[in-house]
């Protein structure tokens, strides 16, 4: 038994620097979601027919396909018909970060349309433009809405996360599967990484609900 | 904050990547980290193995430097036709139908394909193969192919459950879920002598295959390199000392 | 038409024929009017009767389909972005349900346009907003947000917001309907000291005794038209026979003068 610790204490080091990656890979894609999000989610509230029709095409195709399937084709498919030798770590935060705009503009436009039409009156009566309504008045407001959700697809990404292992993203699944290839004891490795992935869950939503408990504003319940 | 340092953290992923040792050409190969002994990543994180010290001592006599990178097995020939890698040195069987694609390196291993059950099992060969019964195998390997396309001629009726890496064939035959596997000989030795696994071979089947080094067809010069190379290696005690670390010799 | 005799060179605010349909339905109808500087005119009627819909079209909020907004004499091109937002930092316009910025705090409503639209540095535009929310008897609630304040405080931080841009004119629809009576005062006062200083105005409302009280004229809406419009003490005469009086008479008798 005591060897078997010493055995899995020795392994652990490497599966659990793979987080690191995880963590990059995810923030990345977060990151990328969140800037494609906004702008699609604006677009297809405040957008022309056009427009909203392109993000709806966007959002149904990106929802709508596997993100095994996505890593697939982007990365040997796509990627390469451009020409773009894109390393597999680039490959995954960019088809999951592609993924996640999609799902991303869902949740900010659910909060773009449940704020009264009021406060975008209300700011063009002031002499408001557009954008300045957008980004003054209504952008503060839908982001703070849409915090709860957003912590939601933070989980489903981290957890979606570990599909980039496909690509060979030395991430915690990509490295408990090696391990476990090379020692024969592939639940204890796959434990290890379920747990890894736990604790990196409970980190990030318990940030998460920190924030959104520092711009919670008094009384304000939409 | 949280974020930045996050973002920096990806920066210095790529930097760290990315800082090759200048003057030599770098090629990269492609393995399949989940195939002990000829390629796994070890204790340290680094690639290991038996091809994987070849390759190496080649790159080293014949002047290259190599990176090995531990990918997936499904999509290895995609990336090595994507030029996300120069060549499989990872006991990749040759095959007609990866020769239609891809070039070989001359066969530097010859691996037997073998079917393995639970030890206190009183299954035979032909009991598998005609019995009804379910036998694992990996995703993508030659002897997959081959256990598909002799099912019909020779009357048998097995059904064929695929896995991820033959060590995680093996390990489901330990939880009994098939009644046996098909794999290589190697990392059938490798789960038995070191994994301390409770099974054994009943027998082989196919023919035994050879492993060679893909490349790309246009890579003409990185072949010749390669060949060459296994030929020093060939003469050299070296082999003989890979053979005997890596227990090879079934 | 409205023709009085000119005391006034030209009116602060004037309508010509304007015309608005919603979903096939003629909101209003060909309407016209003149609001001269310190007039205050109140538009009453049932309704749907377009009071709303009109004050909306008269900064554009809302753009009309036809018809032609002039203010001091100069016409507003409607097509013109750029145009309309500084005609709209001329016309104030305080809303029923007041649409104060939800996550701003008092200070924060009335200072944003000053910073972001007229932009005054932010202290300059925060010692305004500070004396503004004065005015309107504020002064305490500066760092409230708006769910902690009482609707007639946040309709009072509504006004301040729009005398913070030194608007020419203001619009006001219906700025009580959506309080209590007893919040109604308030504001109500505020807006009466706003008539005393001078201000032009343009208010939909029902509550008649306060119309009665402040406005120069009344106009009568009905079916997107203005079908009557005088002082208030000719409309409102008894045995006048106006639809304005048969209005409000029946107004009377309802529960709490809402229609």
């Amino acid at each position: 038994m005591l060897a078997y610790l010493a055995a899995v204490a020795g392994e652990a080091p490497y599966i659990l620097s793979g987080s690191l990656v995880t963590l990059g890979v995810v923030c990345a894609s977060l990151g990328l979601g969140f800037c494609m999000g906004v702008p699609l989610a604006l677009a297809q509230v405040y957008g022309l027919p056009t427009a909203r029709r392109l993000v709806a095409v966007y959002t149904w195709f990106f929802r709508g396909t596997p993100i095994l399937v996505l890593l697939y084709l982007f990365h040997f498919g796509l990627f390469d018909a451009l020409n773009l030798n894109m390393p597999a770590l680039v490959s995954a935060c960019i088809v999951l970060g592609l993924a996640s705009s999609a799902y991303q503009s869902q949740i900010f436009r659910g909060s773009l349309e449940a704020l009264p039409a009021g406060q975008f009156k209300a700011a063009r009566a002031l002499g408001f433009s557009s954008v300045q309504s957008v980004r003054h008045i209504i952008l503060p407001q839908a982001l703070r809405l849409s915090l709860p959700g957003w912590s939601n697809e933070y989980s489903i990404l981290l957890k979606d996360s570990a599909l980039v292992y496909v690509l060979g993203v030395p991430e915690i699944m990509t490295r408990a599967h090696f391990v476990a290839s090379r020692t024969s004891w592939h639940v204890t490795y796959y434990i290890l990484a379920a747990l890894l992935y736990l604790a990196i869950t409970a980190l990030g939503l318990k940030l998460l609900r920190l924030l959104e408990k520092k711009t919670r504003l008094p009384g304000y319940n939409l | 904050m949280f974020k930045q340092n996050l973002l920096l953290l990806l920066i210095s992923f790529f930097l760290f990547g990315g800082t090759a040792l200048a003057a030599q050409k770098t090629y990269i190969n492609g393995i399949d980290a989940n195939y002990p002994p000829h390629a796994y990543v070890g204790k340290s994180g680094q690639p290991e193995g038996f091809d994987v010290e070849a390759l190496d001592w080649i790159a080293l006599k014949m002047g290259f430097q190599v990176k090995h990178q531990p990918m997936d097995w499904d999509a290895i020939v995609a990336s090595l036709l994507a030029k996300k890698i120069d060549m499989v040195c990872s006991g990749m069987s040759i095959t007609p139908e990866r020769q239609a694609v891809v070039n070989f390196s001359a066969p530097y291993f010859s691996v037997r394909k073998v079917l393995l059950v639970n030890a206190d099992k009183p299954l035979s060969k032909e009991e598998i193969l005609k019995g009804n019964k379910i036998l694992g195998v990996q995703r993508g390997t030659n002897e997959a192919e081959w256990l598909v396309q002799n099912r019909e001629a020779n009357g048998w009726n097995y059904t064929l459950r695929y896995y991820d890496s033959a060590p995680l064939a093996i390990e489901d035959l330990v939880n009994r879920r098939p009644d046996a596997v098909a794999v290589d000989s190697a990392p059938a030795n490798d789960a038995i002598k070191k994994g301390g696994k409770d099974v054994r071979i009943v027998g082989e089947f196919a023919e035994a295959d050879d492993f060679g080094v893909a490349v790309r067809k246009e890579d003409e010069e990185l072949l010749r390199l390669i060949n060459e190379g296994f030929k020093l290696l060939m003469q050299d005690p070296f082999w003989q000392k890979l053979q005997d670390k890596y227990d090879t010799q079934l | 038409m409205n023709e009085k005799t000119g005391t006034f060179p030209e009116p602060a605010l004037r309508l010509e024929e304007i015309s608005k349909s919603l979903g096939g339905r003629l909101i209003l109808d060909a309407v016209s009017l003149d609001l001269r500087k310190g007039e205050r005119k109140v538009l009453i009627g049932p309704s749907g009767a377009g009071k709303s819909t009109l004050l909306q079209c008269v900064n554009c909020l809302v753009l009309p389909d036809r018809g032609r907004i002039f203010l001091k004499g100069e016409e507003l091109d409607q097509s013109d972005n750029r145009a309309l937002r500084l005609f709209r930092r001329r016309v104030g316009m305080i809303f029923q349900d007041f649409n104060l910025f939800d996550h701003l705090t008092a200070l924060g409503n009335v200072g944003i346009a000053l910073q972001k639209v007229r932009g005054l540095p932010k202290a300059e535009a925060e010692s305004r907003a500070v004396e503004e929310l004065a005015r309107v008897g504020l002064e305490g609630k500066a760092s409230m947000y708006p769910a902690e304040l009482s609707g007639g405080q946040k309709q009072r931080v509504a006004i301040a917001r729009a005398l913070a841009m030194d608007p020419e004119v203001i619009l006001l629809d219906e700025p009580t309907s959506a309080l209590d009576p007893e919040l109604a005062g308030e504001v109500l006062t505020v807006i009466r000291d706003l008539a005393d200083g001078g201000m032009t105005m343009l208010m939909a409302t029902h509550q008649m005794d306060f119309a009665l009280a402040l406005a120069d004229e009344i106009l009568f809406m009905e079916q997107g038209r203005i079908i009557e419009q005088g002082v208030p003490s000719l409309l409102l005469a008894p045995g006048s026979g106006t639809r304005t009086l048969d209005f409000c008479s029946r107004l009377a008798l309802g529960a709490e003068g809402r229609i």
